[in-house]
């Protein structure tokens, strides 16, 4: 998909959207919906069929008056955890003092929670480059954490086929010094729907990654286990753009075809601090997904194949370029849920690289191959307000090297028990055995790590 | 005030006496029923529902009365087409039954009282001792025999369902469940019907007795599918397009959710009773359950909105119960993420 971009002859222009041009996005989708609301039969008329708010015992059943339901719902959750890590919490070898620490951290950081922090950095201040995980700085001290406090808003539009999302995050050790909280805008979208009879919808604004599933279930609440697989770096950033999805139903196979594209100001990683939301190039890094999905009542299958090509954005040469590409697959069966992902990743070496930590020298090339395969098994429990139980297991594979430097291969494996009580609270608890299988010294950083989530 | 009495009176004794006429003229064209051979012609009127609109307390009021008239209508001509057919017991019974009701108007009373007890003796029985229904007519002097045939009353149970949070309390599920006896089963219902229209399911929530069909129909342009996760009822109609129609059968009681694995948006729920007394509330709350025989139940409540079915001890008299009064917690939210077939949590925001 990517080289077929390429032969076409996608031609580069400057698109920076800004919130200014987000907000223009709204405006023109507010303004096609009112005029769609105002032709007749249109969605603006949906309202019920002579039953409505008058059912009784006439056995016709109930349907609600338009505008009952209220268009403004907020949801959100709490993550509070407690993390115990091996050693010093970080991943350097006792007496390592190799410099640079280019590609010290990232491959085998001990993550500890849903965000993917880390119990600790490198103490030393080695890092010149590379990807910086957030630290929650608890070294080997086992520790209470608040992980992620949520807010979800989200506002239909009565009458029209427009939403409004906004994700707001209360996020503690945003920055990597490990204590200083902030608010930080996670998405914030308009979805336009523009026709009742095609499954095809336009988002413009801050959202969500497109390439591969583990998107799907970034959040606390609704990831299964805890921690995020070792690529969730490379897959699950959000960025500013816009977006199309479109799916065509193929129903004498119980089966969709869908495809998901974006153009976005930067890519999917994931950084100490998010890479900018603005465009450092003026090119946009366009990323799709291709999805079959087989649905069937006692079987749901799911496959996509996903590709990323655009300039890197953590530094502002044009013609320094990320490419990725990756394939998917998902199997439900009777309570057995397995996952997998595959991706390879090439960012080529680019010029000054920028992130919220700051200005580094160079921005070096980078290419990483890596996977995961997941399974969870659901129990149905009727305990009284237990209601589910699931036991899950993943395994992570991740082969990665900078530019000059020794290629490194970790894998990890996650154990993991997952306690569903009423609809609101979730309690998981799992360890996380990390391994260096290549290129790096062994290090004891295993992890030990709860997370009791409240959704509302 | 005086005016509205006096013309609600007015309207009682012109209904009262346009039933007693048209009884009247059955009767008169039936004296040759009585002689000829039995016809069978069974009165359905009992089963039929009134299809009245009921949003305000004024409505309710005015269903009620409704109600009451129509009833007195069934038990009036069941009774005479029962005689028609030579069922003197049944018509007996109707009559009785009749004639129990408080107050009756006088002009009824005065018709059926003789024609009951004449179908009493035909039957093989002595009359029942009817009381006076409020009329004129002198009370039956018969004394019951063992053998009489115990005479059935059929009762209004009526009230009010409140809370129900954000949604308010229509669509609440309300039955009755005998206590200290089991409660008859339920005849499946027939012709029950929930649509996709414009991305919704119509209506939002439909109860149903145990065993019933209920028929899913697309009416939107696009394809839609319904599946429900709710054990034991769990189903999965596939995707169909406009027009067509997938039939499930209901065979457990408990609520089921109904979704759509095409369109996160879409929530409905169908709650299947297993019980025949049942019923639900508009969208003021406001629900009446018909044909309850007197004696002890509990009623139950279930509503979309709220964690617990309510459950009230209720005590059912031959003149049923008014006013009953019914709370529901709005303490359940829709949930922010609806499953997909597999159970995993949709973003509805994420695609489509």
């Amino acid at each position: 998909m990517v080289s077929a971009v390429a032969r076409v002859g996608f031609q580069p222009h400057r698109l920076r959207l800004t919130a200014a041009a987000f907000v223009a996005a709204l405006v023109v989708a507010g303004v096609a919906s009112v005029a769609r609301a105002q032709q007749p039969g249109g969605a603006g008329q949906t309202g019920g069929d002579g039953s409505d708010g008058d059912d009784g015992d006439d056995g016709n059943g109930y349907t609600p008056p338009a505008g009952l339901t209220p268009p403004l719902q907020l949801n959100g959750y709490i993550d509070v955890g407690f993390a115990k890590a091996q050693g010093d919490g970080t991943s350097f070898a006792a007496g390592d003092t190799r410099l640079p620490a280019d590609y010290a951290v990232d491959p085998f950081a001990p993550a500890v929670n849903s965000r993917g922090d880390v119990a600790s950095n490198d103490p030393g201040g080695r890092l010149t480059n590379g990807f910086l995980p957030r630290s929650v700085g608890i070294g080997g001290r086992p520790s209470f954490l608040i992980n992620t406090v949520n807010f979800d808003l989200k506002y239909t539009a009565p009458g029209t086929p427009l939403l409004i999302f906004t994700r707001l995050q209360i996020l503690p050790r945003f920055s990597s010094s490990g204590d200083q909280t902030r608010p930080y805008l996670e998405q914030a979208f308009g979805r336009f729907i523009p026709f009742d009879s095609q499954e095809l919808a336009i988002s413009v604004g801050k959202f969500d990654s497109v390439f591969g599933i583990e998107y799907l279930e970034n959040q606390a609440n609704l990831r299964t286990g805890i921690t995020p697989s070792l690529m969730a770096r490379y897959t699950t950033g959000t960025s500013t753009g816009a977006k199309v999805f479109y799916r065509m139903q193929l129903p004498a196979l119980w089966s969709a075809v869908s495809l998901h594209v974006a153009a976005t100001n930067s890519g999917n990683f994931v950084e100490a601090l998010q890479s900018p939301d603005a465009s450092l190039t003026g090119v946009p890094v366009l990323s799709g997904r291709l999805g079959y999905e087989l649905n069937r009542p006692e079987v749901q299958v799911k496959l996509g194949a996903s590709g990323l090509y655009g300039p890197r954005n953590d530094q502002n040469q044009r013609d320094a370029h990320q490419r990725v590409v990756g394939g998917d697959a998902r199997i439900a069966l009777h309570g057995l849920y397995v996952s997998g992902e595959y991706i390879r990743v090439k960012e080529e070496e680019g010029g000054p690289k920028t992130t919220g930590m700051g200005a580094l020298p160079i921005s070096s090339g980078f290419e990483a191959r890596a996977f995961y395969a997941q399974a969870a098994y659901a129990i149905p429990v009727d305990l009284g307000p237990w209601h589910k139980l699931t036991l899950y297991g993943r395994y992570d594979w991740r082969h990665a090297w900078f530019a000059g430097f020794t290629p490194i291969t970790v894998d990890r494996i996650t154990a993991g028990l997952r306690i569903d009580v009423w609809d609101a609270v979730i309690l998981k608890g799992e360890l996380l055995v990390n391994r260096e299988l290549a290129g790096a010294p062994t290090v004891a950083n295993n992890v030990w790590t709860l997370s009791l989530v409240y959704s509302w | 005030m005086t005016t509205r009495r006096n013309a609600r009176g007015a309207g009682r004794t012109m209904m009262a006496v346009a039933l007693a006429v048209t009884a009247t003229a059955i009767f008169t064209g039936a004296a040759a029923a009585m002689a000829a051979p039995a016809q069978s012609s069974p009165w359905l009127g009992e089963d039929l529902p009134l299809p009245l609109t009921v949003k305000t307390p004024q409505d309710l009021a005015v269903k009620q009365v409704a109600e009451r008239q129509y009833l007195i209508f069934n038990l009036l001509a069941g009774g005479k087409v029962a005689w028609d057919a030579g069922d003197f017991a049944t018509a007996a019974t109707k009559w009785e039954a009749l004639l129990r009701l408080h107050p009756l108007d006088a002009d009824i009373e005065r018709v059926i009282r003789p024609l009951a007890r004449d179908a009493r003796g035909r039957a093989g029985g002595a009359a029942a001792a009817v009381p006076s229904g409020g009329g004129t007519a002198a009370p039956a002097a018969a004394t019951p025999v063992a053998e009489a045939r115990p005479v059935v009353v059929s009762a209004v149970v009526s009230g009010t369902v409140a809370g129900g949070g954000a949604l308010g309390p229509g669509g609440a599920v309300v039955w009755l469940k005998r206590v200290g006896g089991e409660t008859p089963r339920p005849t499946p219902a027939k012709g029950k019907v929930v649509s996709q229209r414009n991305k919704s399911f119509v209506p939002r929530v439909l109860a149903v007795p145990v065993g019933s069909k209920v028929d899913f129909r697309n009416e939107d342009t696009i394809f839609h599918n319904v599946f429900s996760l709710s054990k034991p009822n769990e189903f999965d109609t596939g995707l169909y397009k406009q027009g067509g129609s997938y039939t499930q059968v209901f065979k457990k009681a408990g609520p089921v959710q109904l979704l759509c694995n095409i369109h996160s948006t879409m929530i409905g729920y169908v709650y299947v009773v297993d019980s025949p007394y049942y019923a639900q509330a508009d969208g003021g709350g406001a629900f009446m359950i018909r044909n309850v025989p007197p004696g002890e139940y509990e009623i139950e409540v279930w509503h979309e909105a709220s964690s617990k079915e309510v459950h009230q001890k209720l005590t059912v008299g031959a003149d049923g119960v008014r006013g009953v009064t019914l709370n529901v917690a709005g303490d359940k939210r829709a949930p922010a993420f609806v499953p997909d077939k597999s159970g995993k949590p949709r973003q509805a925001q994420v695609g489509y």
